[in-house]
């Protein structure tokens, strides 16, 4: 769990690595998340819209953003959770999770908060997901 | 095309039922098995008492419960073809439990276009706050939806 006196500003925090992501898990989660859009299960949609073919949601890979930060900070201590999603995440591809603390405070209920920046990247580097998160520390 | 004559809106409430299978399927589709997710003992030991969701789970309930109230996308002035969601926040106060009945009230908080190398790009942002049965917040998302005029 995320100790407060144990982080500061400028530290990365351990990775997760999720992947490589396959088409099966995509539509597993069109399926679960009841996201309708066919560009996730449909080769000749997405091939139709000007994709070279399916490819992730934005979500699945927020939702492993949200499963790197609840492991760093524990189940209820995620206050706050964005992302933009910069680039498509295609089947194939292995995922990181990464987070740098971007500062920390103790707030008017004398919750200790750390502000963490994130992204998710692929093998080579390439951002696919930016974002932030704001968990309570112990 | 955009209509800026949304901007303001705001969808009658609508009431989401949490179901604790849903939350556990959402789960193992992340391929996220933490105990207090999939596993009813461990949950109920918990200090939440109940199967709690993964943090990015009211996507699931979010879309289904607002199918009815926010209308067709046409009629926000989205092109479904080319519908992706560019960026999202979830604010919490807690963490979503199973058994518990959610209201949602969304709300259109803008709209706007934007000329890319692609052509040009409608941009709908909907804001959405979630309340528990005694009427307290639960969390807040802010959703940006954004498609290419074709």
């Amino acid at each position: 769990m995320l100790k407060f006196d144990e982080v500061k500003e400028g530290d990365t925090l351990p990775p997760l690595v999720r992947g490589p992501i396959t088409k099966e898990e995509i539509a597993g989660y069109s399926q679960a998340a009841g996201d309708p859009n066919p560009m996730h299960v449909d080769e000749e949609f997405a091939k139709a819209a000007g994709y070279p073919g399916v490819f992730a949601q934005g979500m699945l890979s927020m939702g492993y953003l949200g499963q790197y930060v609840t492991q760093l900070a524990g189940v209820g201590n995620v206050k706050l959770l964005q992302s933009r999603f910069v680039k498509i995440t295609w089947p194939g591809e292995t995922i990181t999770c990464r987070a740098r603390v971007a500062g920390k405070e103790v707030d008017a209920q004398g919750n200790r908060l750390v502000r963490v920046d994130l992204s998710t990247e692929n093998e080579t580097g390439e951002v696919k997901l930016s974002g932030r998160a704001v968990v309570t520390a112990s | 095309m955009a209509n800026r004559a949304m901007i303001g809106k705001t969808f009658p409430p609508v009431t989401a039922t949490i179901e604790a299978d849903s939350i556990k399927t959402f789960a193992r589709a992340l391929g996220d098995r933490n105990p207090l997710y999939v596993d009813d003992a461990a949950a109920k030991a918990s200090a939440f008492g109940a199967i709690v969701a993964p943090p990015t789970y009211p996507i699931a309930f979010m879309a289904q419960s607002m199918a009815g109230a926010a209308g067709s996308f046409e009629e926000l002035g989205l092109n479904f073809m080319t519908l992706v969601h560019g960026e999202q926040e979830f604010e919490y106060q807690r963490p979503v439990t199973a058994g518990e009945e959610l209201t949602l009230t969304a709300r259109i908080a803008d709209v706007s276009e934007r000329q890319a190398r692609s052509g040009t790009l409608d941009i709908l942002v909907l804001e959405t706050t979630a309340t528990d049965a005694a009427g307290k917040p639960v969390f807040a998302s802010r959703q940006t939806l954004v498609s290419r005029r074709m």
